[in-house]
């Protein structure tokens, strides 16, 4: 039918794609990897992609930092220091922490509810598609004239036509848009997943909490990023066909673009610290061997913070002039929200308390999260306090807290991630020396990085600015906190050559060595394509532990004789079991969206339709593509 | 696994590190402390090195001993639960009552009776413009003061008299700020947000604009000027606008 829809030489695309795909279900050579629908495969990609974007945003932070190490310094002029900073928290946010925790989602979710996918492979491979050319498309705004220079939060009216002629601010909104439709297929992906494709037995409050804190992110994706898609589509209507949505000058009102950046940037914040907190919960709970301490409380705190995390966003605009009972009303609004946050760090220690806790990487990570993330949270409340803002708002003070929760709190917690689960996907450990170097690195590195800039913020020194006279006192904390960041930037170094070093020959993990609790440590290492040979029966939440140990009267545990790995492993079923071919289509789809946005930057309507097109053919491909031939 | 060695290293690194870290916020709380906010910086200094402490006694006391028995699988205690959510709740919302009562505080104008000092804050990219309409030329135009190119505007200020600022922009957001003498309050193009100080102490203070507001933001800088008496500023005034009025004339 395809080929009647298409006519004449689509058919020859069509046959070659068909060819391509059967090579490609071999799970051999490059195209396996192209086609792929396999979750796992899929987070790999998801997790490299957006590591190689940590580098760039790194190096961006690193130039950043040698231009303010010293005042007057002229290492970046101020057009480019405008755009690397606009680059740097962009790329971090979008491009880094949202698609890692969806490397995780990825990889690990499946696994844990006892599925042998997500409920949408194809849509899945379309997300990873999409982020990728959503990615590429910002980055080649470079060739364009220059990057985005408007600030990651791109505050109407700076970004309108009138005071930012380029094409930077084009390729920003659109590329975000892009990025947009990226998260939001995830996350319905992933609620679809966690609901409807749970082993027997998974009740939902049997659930793992990373999976728990998956379900919730990307219940705050679907309600959050539509927000962002708004106010974008406005900016880009004001900017591309004079429409004035933002402009004061023709009726329009520049707070609106704040409203709806922060109505999304508030919930986006738990978006990217959720995972984290779900990572730790899992790695406490195996590194102290005993179980999560009050899993109810730490998933329903989870749950309150999603839901009071759209109630919060006035206090980054308590100094917009929103008056006293807004301010006030946000000010207590914000204030509670700390409350789940505790609830949460409380039950971490409790976990700790009374474990046998054994200092492996990914635990000291997690640890590293928690004291850091806490100052995090601290400072978060100094921030609330909204007379104590008017003081704070827009100075190094706001750069040090956000740091230390997305720095000190998702990173930290995303590299415990890595060193958890890294055996679980190739097979090898990562090495446990190299790995507590780079602990400690980073977590120097980090502190002389961003506590110098607390002290700058009550010195005074505001956000953004390029450079700074002397004889202000901020000379020296400067210079500290540029050291620290190539600090951070060594550690970074040093985990590389884990990775490279530990794949090499590292030292082979079976399928379970951490001891672990949940179900993805019941199956080999790295699991085959269809993750379990027989779905298992799910009797208790921590459910693989308890194949392996048993309770004695003091609730201490005690190992099952042949219980353990294998438990629920029967090899022998793997060629009967039907798994999603792979497919093409996710690609081309996602291929169409760079060249509409291409189209609309360049004013080239031709390029709209062309990209329109593939993105169309794409789509019907992909609805009329047989399941398996 | 648990050589001496390697606990010396991590004890004593975590120890380290944390009193790095603790040096830095005390100094942070020197700055702060004397502020209104002290108490709050006291208090989250106070809790941070409670969660600390916590990390730092378990870490050691629960660390793994090799032949000591597996630990009790403990799945939670609710009353320990209802404490630790209702005690930071009584404590957070023990601040909201004075915040709001600041809040309030800081919005209301001051009074007409009070004789504000009035002055108009109109920013633009990348520099000040200063308007006092309490004060005119003949061809009654305000006095005023602008920054030009990376020189910045002086803004003029008599000592321990309400000032009140109507702050607005005529191209993109800005922000007011002299952080000596108050808080920040945005200027934006449609709209007069208003905000008030005192300046107590005469001299000459700092001020930035502190809403990225485009290329050259770091160059759009002010200088506050509080005079040692009114007489004083009254003076500034006249002098000033005198040349303004030979300026328009020439």
């Amino acid at each position: 039918m395809a080929q009647t829809t298409f006519g004449g030489s689509p058919v020859g695309v069509l046959e070659a794609l068909r060819q391509l795909r059967r090579q490609a279900a071999t799970y051999q050579g490059i195209w396996s990897w192209i086609a792929t629908v396999d979750h796992k495969r899929i987070g790999i990609m998801y997790g490299v992609t957006a590591f190689l974007f940590f580098l760039a945003g790194g190096v961006e932070a690193l130039a950043i930092r040698l231009q303010l190490a010293r005042p007057g310094a002229q290492v970046l002029d101020q057009e480019v220091y405008n755009q690397m900073f606009t680059m740097h928290g962009t790329t971090m946010i979008f491009l880094v922490v949202m698609p890692l925790s969806a490397a995780f989602f990825n990889l690990i979710v499946p696994l844990q509810i006892g599925a042998r996918d997500v409920a949408f492979p194809r849509l899945n491979a379309f997300s990873y598609w999409t982020f990728l050319m959503g990615g590429i498309f910002l980055y080649s705004s470079i060739f364009f004239g220059g990057a985005p220079n408007g600030g990651w939060f791109g505050y109407a009216p700076l970004t309108e036509k009138a005071f930012n002629p380029g094409h930077g601010i084009d390729f920003w909104a659109l590329g975000l848009q892009i990025l947009g439709i990226s998260s939001l297929a995830s996350g319905f992906n992933f609620i679809v997943t966690i609901l409807n494709m749970r082993a027997p037995g998974m009740s939902l409050l049997r659930l793992p909490v990373f999976t728990w804190m998956t379900l919730v992110t990307s219940f705050i994706i679907i309600f959050a990023m539509p927000v962002l898609a708004v106010g974008l589509f406005e900016l880009s209507f004001d900017r591309l066909f004079g429409a004035n949505f933002f402009n004061p000058l023709k009726g329009g009102t520049p707070l609106l673009w704040q409203h709806l950046f922060w109505l999304f940037g508030h919930p986006e914040v738990y978006i990217l610290v959720l995972p984290a907190m779900g990572i730790v919960s899992e790695v406490l709970p195996t590194f102290a061997r005993k179980p999560l301490f009050g899993y109810p409380f730490v998933v329903f705190s989870g749950i309150a913070i999603a839901f009071m995390s759209f109630g919060v966003w006035v206090h980054h605009m308590y100094t917009t002039g929103l008056g006293p009972v807004a301010n006030s009303a946000f000010g207590v609004s914000t204030i509670l929200i700390a409350v789940p946050t505790g609830v949460k760090i409380f039950n971490w220690l409790g976990t700790l308390w009374g474990g046998d806790i054994r200092f492996k990487t990914p635990l000291l990570m997690a640890l590293g999260f928690i004291t850091m993330f806490v100052v995090g949270g601290l400072t978060g409340v100094t921030h609330s306090m909204v007379p104590s803002d008017y003081q704070q708002q827009d100075t190094y003070y706001v750069v040090a807290h956000f740091h230390q929760v997305l720095f000190g709190g998702s990173i930290f917690a995303l590299f415990a991630g890595i060193y958890y689960w890294f055996p679980k996907f190739t097979g090898k450990l990562l090495d446990e020396r190299l790995g507590q170097l780079h602990f400690w690195l980073m977590l120097i590195g980090f502190n002389v990085t961003f506590q110098p800039m607390m002290i700058l913020g009550l010195l005074g020194m505001p956000r953004r600015i390029q450079t700074y006279p002397t004889g202000m006192g901020w000379d020296l904390w400067n210079m500290i906190a540029t050291v620290g960041a190539f600090l951070i930037a060594l550690s970074v170094l040093v985990f590389i050559i884990n990775v490279i070093v530990s794949v090499r020959r590292g030292q082979r993990a079976g399928a379970d060595p951490w001891d672990g609790r949940t179900l993805e440590w019941s199956i080999p290492s790295p699991p085959p394509p269809y993750n379990f040979a027989r779905i298992p029966v799910v009797r208790a939440r921590d459910d693989f532990w308890h194949h392996k140990y048993r309770e004695d009267e003091a609730g201490r545990p005690i190992p099952v004789v042949a219980g353990g790995a294998n438990g629920h492993e029967e090899e022998g079923h793997a060629e009967h079991i039907h798994m999603p071919s792979p497919s093409f289509f996710p690609l081309i789809a996602a291929l169409g969206f760079p060249i509409i946005a291409y189209g609309f930057v360049l004013a080239d309507y031709a390029l709209v339709a062309a990209g329109a097109v593939v993105l169309l053919f794409g789509i019907y491909g992909w609805a009329l593509e047989p399941a398996s031939e | 696994m648990d050589s001496p060695v390697r606990r010396f290293w991590v004890i004593g690194g975590w120890t380290f590190l944390i009193s790095v870290v603790l040096n830095f916020a005390s100094r942070s709380i020197l700055v702060v402390l004397s502020g209104p906010w002290g108490l709050l910086v006291l208090a989250a200094v106070v809790i941070l090195a409670l969660v600390w402490g916590a990390v730092l006694y378990i870490v050691f006391r629960y660390r793994h001993r090799p032949g000591a028995p597996a630990p009790r699988q403990i799945h939670g205690n609710q009353p320990l639960e209802i404490a630790w959510t209702l005690a930071p709740l009584a404590l957070l919302l023990g601040l909201a009552g004075p915040m709001i009562g600041m809040i309030i505080e800081q919005a209301d104008r001051p009074d007409p009776a009070e004789n504000p000092l009035q002055v108009r804050v109109i920013g633009q990219q990348w520099v000040w413009r200063f308007q006092y309409p309490q004060y005119t030329d003949s061809q009654g135009r305000p006095l005023e003061t602008v920054g030009r190119g990376t020189e910045p505007a002086e803004l003029h200020l008599p000592p321990n008299r309400k000032i009140d600022l109507a702050i607005e922009s005529i191209d993109v957001i800005h922000s007011f700020w002299a952080p000596r003498l108050g808080g920040k309050m945005d200027a934006i193009p449609g709209r007069v947000n208003h905000l008030w100080l005192v300046a107590e102490e005469p001299g000459e203070y700092g001020g930035q604009c502190a809403e990225f507001c485009g290329l050259a933001h770091a160059d759009m800088r002010m200088r506050v000027i509080v005079h040692d008496s009114q007489e004083s500023f009254e003076a500034w005034a006249r002098e000033q606008l005198a040349r303004q009025g030979q300026q328009a004339a020439r």
